[in-house]
């Protein structure tokens, strides 16, 4: 340790970015918790939408599965009649005859594995074709074999554990949820960062030129922008939705109109106060212009707070997303979307097919409380004073 | 009432005037100005010219874009948002048909919002940076980051569907009508007319939805709670009241929740615009017969004079709502005044 000695501020220069930033934690305590953990949340979410094409199991639009599997669910056993199972190569299963029931994970199993599948509507069906001998074997699903064994006389289990699972189950189009939800992601993000992109440009300038012109102009603009703030946000989005028609953009754009006033009337307040600083006044009376003194001496002291709200307002724009598309008027269908997915699975739900909305909707509550995690931190840390603790 | 409590109203009603203008012009700049013909999205892509042209003529919107809007705004002024496209009633009937639901809904969600909000709030401030407090917190943001919608399913899913025991939609069980309309809102009404059996229908196809509502709100309510009351319990007469052996339990809920309740009130208030876009999302997700269910079922139905009359309605709301809220801060609080 005694190189590390030679003078207080090396040590601090030697722990490094990561080290600096792990010491954080000590100065600004269960707020620097928060934000690292709504961080890290957005960060694994970030990390997924970038590498999509390699996690997603599968094409978020392809019919992959049966419909309607339950999480975890999937694998199928092969069942033969007791005692007089044909020997059968599990490599390879091209030319035989196997019975599977339609619309189960075992029909697509078969057609993959170059097998022929013989279909039958029900269960009983398929088990009465194995007993009869119109078939010598049958896929079932392996969570069922056990009972189904049990239950009738004369059956034995070949081989278990073929084809693939879906953790998450699938879709009533048999689409596998864990890679909409990878590609939904994507969408979503997109839309919630491209529209608070949108709403903070222009936002930020309006705020800058009302607080900094002021008078009658200021008045005008901050009338309007409180008036667009007191309207109920969805409503607006869904009406230029309808009007602009479906679309990423279109609908990044809808959602930016809402968010615009929460930059304005942040920027507006900051600036206010700002303008009134001694050094901005030092600036003017050394003569320099007032774009020079907007953009060097005022613009960077609303940083901190458009931050914040930058943060807070893009886990809002996810949820009206969301809700734009749980309405009906979000995405064009092709586009992988939680908010889509979400509302077209609310009709099974009587049916028992909870898993269709139950992880969407964890995936919106993570990212949109990252955001606000991660925005809650950064407020208390960018600005000690603003926001009271 | 004071000299400037009555210069303080006269103004806030005439500002009133150009926040109407501004929101009307909104919805105006919204439904007929944008890129994206009404006609169009309306019947859709692939109507003839002249379903197209017939569809302009009768609302109007062949006419030059500053003739539409003085009819537009004279119509708003009238309170006359023309005729339903689909049902031929006004659509301000439609309005009142369904407006009352959406009254109740809110009502009861703000009632759940104010009683969580307000003591996981005071909670929250009184065992400050305990790790209580923490929890409140961090459990508020991730309530308000939950989708309305999914909440309600979830609440469906569990006390509906699974345990059976609330109704998921709706604002009563078939079969079931009010005797009599006096406020429209069914609750409310069963109790006027002492009619119990219809009090306890329509009081459990309102517990689900308001949860939901009042749920969400209440993440950010609690948090609004904590600050204003940790501003209250800073001051002095908190700090003296202590010095005088009160015990903390009614100096926080007694004096200071007392003291925080004005600014909590109309911050309540404030959230206004937040509840009806909630309402909107709960609403279709409960089948509830409200303003949000009427505005997105009328879309699907391609009824645009009442998806106009409905969003037009909304705004002149919102700027009543806004001009009451600040009239009773005027009254509530002597330093706010112009």
């Amino acid at each position: 340790m005694a190189e590390t000695h030679s003078s207080p501020t090396s040590e601090v220069e030697n722990i490094g970015l990561l080290g600096r930033f792990w010491r954080g934690r000590i100065w600004y305590g269960t707020e620097w918790y928060i934000t690292t953990f709504g961080g890290l949340i957005l960060l694994a979410i970030i990390l997924m939408t970038v590498f999509a094409p390699w996690l997603a199991p599968f094409d978020p639009n392809q019919f992959i599965g049966a419909q309607f599997t339950p999480p975890g669910h999937g694998k199928q056993a092969l069942l033969a009649r007791a005692g007089e199972a044909p020997p059968v190569d599990l490599s390879d299963l091209s030319g035989q005859v196997i019975g599977v029931q339609r619309n189960r994970n075992g029909a697509n199993l078969a057609r993959e594995l170059g097998a022929k599948g013989k279909r039958y509507q029900t269960q009983e069906d398929l088990l009465a074709a194995l007993l009869d001998g119109e078939v010598d074997l049958i896929f079932v699903d392996q969570e069922l074999a056990p009972e189904i064994v049990a239950s009738y006389d004369g059956l034995e289990i070949v081989a278990e554990g073929l084809g693939r699972s879906y953790p998450l189950g699938t879709d009533n189009l048999g689409r596998d949820i864990v890679s909409r939800l990878i590609w939904g992601a994507r969408t979503v993000l997109g839309v919630a960062l491209t529209s608070a992109l949108f709403s903070s440009i222009i936002g930020i300038t309006l705020g800058l030129i009302s607080g900094f012109v002021s008078g009658f102009l200021d008045r005008v603009l901050s009338l309007m922008m409180d008036s667009i703030y007191s309207f109920p946000g969805l409503l607006l989005a869904i009406a230029m939705v309808v009007m602009l028609g479906p679309g990423l953009l279109n609908v990044a754009v809808a959602v930016s109109v809402i968010y615009i006033p929460t930059f304005f009337r942040v920027v507006r307040g900051q600036v206010l106060s700002v303008k009134e600083e001694l050094y901005v006044e030092a600036a003017r009376s050394l003569g320099a212009k007032p774009l020079t003194i907007l953009t060097r001496y005022i613009f960077p002291n609303v940083i901190p707070s458009v931050v914040v709200v930058f943060s807070l307002n893009v886990a809002d724009a996810i949820l009206t997303e969301a809700g734009l598309s749980f309405v009906g008027l979000g995405l064009p269908p092709d586009v992988p979307d939680w908010g889509y997915d979400l509302s077209k699975g609310q009709s099974f739900l009587v049916a028992g097919q909870w898993w269709l909305i139950t992880f969407p909707g964890i995936m919106i509550t993570l990212v949109a409380a990252g955001f606000s995690l991660l925005g809650e931190g950064l407020s208390e840390i960018l600005n000690p004073r603003l926001v009271k603790g | 009432m004071s000299p400037a409590l009555r210069r303080y109203i006269i103004v806030r009603v005439l500002l009133t005037i150009p926040m109407v203008l501004i929101l009307v012009s909104l919805v105006f700049i919204v439904l007929r100005v944008l890129p994206g013909d009404p006609a169009v999205a309306i019947l859709r892509e692939g109507a003839s010219e002249e379903q197209l042209a017939s569809f302009r003529a009768a609302l109007g919107l062949d006419k030059p874009l500053h003739v539409q809007y003085v009819e537009f705004l004279t119509g708003v002024l009238r309170f006359d948002f023309g005729y339903s496209m689909t049902r031929k009633v006004p659509v301000t009937r439609e309005i009142k048909t369904f407006f009352p639901a959406t009254v109740e809904l809110a009502l009861a969600s703000m009632f759940v919002t104010a009683v969580v909000g307000i003591f996981s709030g005071a909670f929250a401030a009184q065992h400050r940076k305990s790790p209580a407090d923490y929890a409140i917190r961090i459990l508020s943001i991730i309530l308000y980051s939950l989708p309305i919608f999914w909440l309600g399913l979830m609440l469906q899913m569990t006390f509906g569907t699974g345990l059976g025991w609330l109704p998921v939609s709706n604002r009563l069980s078939p079969g079931m009508a009010p005797k009599e309309v006096i406020t429209g809102l069914y609750t409310i009404d069963a109790i006027l007319t002492g009619d119990w059996a219809l009090f306890k229908d329509a009081a459990s196809h309102l517990v689900l939805p308001a949860l939901t509502l009042g749920l969400v709100l209440a993440g950010i309510f609690t948090r609004l709670t904590r600050a204003n009351m940790l501003d209250v319990l800073e001051q002095d007469f908190i700090t003296a009241g202590r010095a005088r052996g009160l015990r903390e339990r009614v100096l926080v809920y007694k004096h200071g929740l007392r003291n925080a309740f004005i600014p909590i009130v109309t911050l309540l208030g404030l959230q206004f615009a937040l509840l009806l876009a909630g309402a909107i999302l709960t609403e279709t997700t409960f089948s509830w017969p409200g303003m949000g269910r009427l505005v997105v079922d009328r879309i699907y139905d391609r009824d645009f004079t009442t998806v106009q009359g409905a969003i037009l309605f909304f705004a002149l709301l919102v700027a009543g709502i806004s001009l009451v809220v600040d009239i009773l801060y005027g009254f509530l609080d002597p330093r706010i005044r112009y």
